[in-house]
């Protein structure tokens, strides 16, 4: 007798990667909204968008194990550039990045959904 | 079929992941100053050198390398992660380099693949 529910494939099984961005924007404006770059509290604010990004995104109650990742830099003119290389199930695995910015400081925040099996 | 047996060719090793993206790192950029033109082809490598070195190991995990490079103009750059996984299988690494003109941030994300 099976107790488990099974997850049937289809749209329900792979990755939104747009729902994914609202709520990664919801969350930045959140803990950043219009504050200025500041050195003191800019370890709260990457801490404070990985886990409410993360809360939000279990929420959902997907089958996915996720991964968030969050930049905050400075607006002085440097240049910053990233990449992401996945290597995994391109049917039912995805990615989502999203660039925010204000006067101050730039906000980049990439989610890793990972299907469990 | 074979079996994997649990124990330390299952689990992530994060020093041993660490080594290989520093010497994947000095390959790409060692010795180079921060060249506009030149850094999306370096943080393409470094990622796929990454990449293709880990799946190399044939270990039963997929894989999520980020690689970001940074001029140095003393602006403040600052970044975190959050991971909802399984602890006892899953893991990350990340190792930071810098020389004269950039810093460079490799993150690796090991995500156990149940077979």
């Amino acid at each position: 007798m099976t107790t488990m529910e099974e997850y049937h494939s289809g749209s329900e099984s792979s990755f939104h990667s747009e729902e994914a961005d609202n709520i990664v924007k919801e969350c930045i404006e959140g803990v950043v909204g219009n504050d200025d770059y500041s050195q003191s509290l800019v370890n709260k604010w990457t801490a404070g968008i990985v886990e409410r990004c993360l809360t939000q995104l279990v929420k959902q109650g997907k089958p996915y194990k996720y991964i968030v990742t969050c930049a905050v830099m400075q607006k002085t003119g440097a240049g910053l550039h990233t990449a992401n290389s996945c290597y995994w199930d391109t049917t039912m695995d995805g990615s989502s990045t999203v660039r925010w910015e204000n006067r101050t400081m730039y906000c980049v925040v990439s989610v890793f959904a990972v299907a469990i099996a | 079929m074979e079996e994997y047996n649990p124990g330390d060719e299952v689990a992530f090793n994060a020093d041993e992941v660490n080594i290989s993206i520093k010497e994947c790192v000095e390959g790409v950029i060692g010795g180079t100053d921060y060249n506009q033109n030149k850094v999306n082809q370096w943080t393409a490598s470094i990622v796929e050198h990454s990449l293709t070195h880990l799946v190399k190991q044939g270990r039963p995990f997929k894989y999520i390398v980020n690689c970001a490079i940074m001029q140095k103009s003393g602006a403040g750059l600052h970044t975190a992660n959050s991971c909802y996984w399984d602890t006892t299988t899953d893991g990350s690494c990340t190792a930071r380099w810098e020389n004269r003109t950039m810093y460079c941030v490799v993150s690796v994300f090991a995500v156990a693949v149940t077979l």
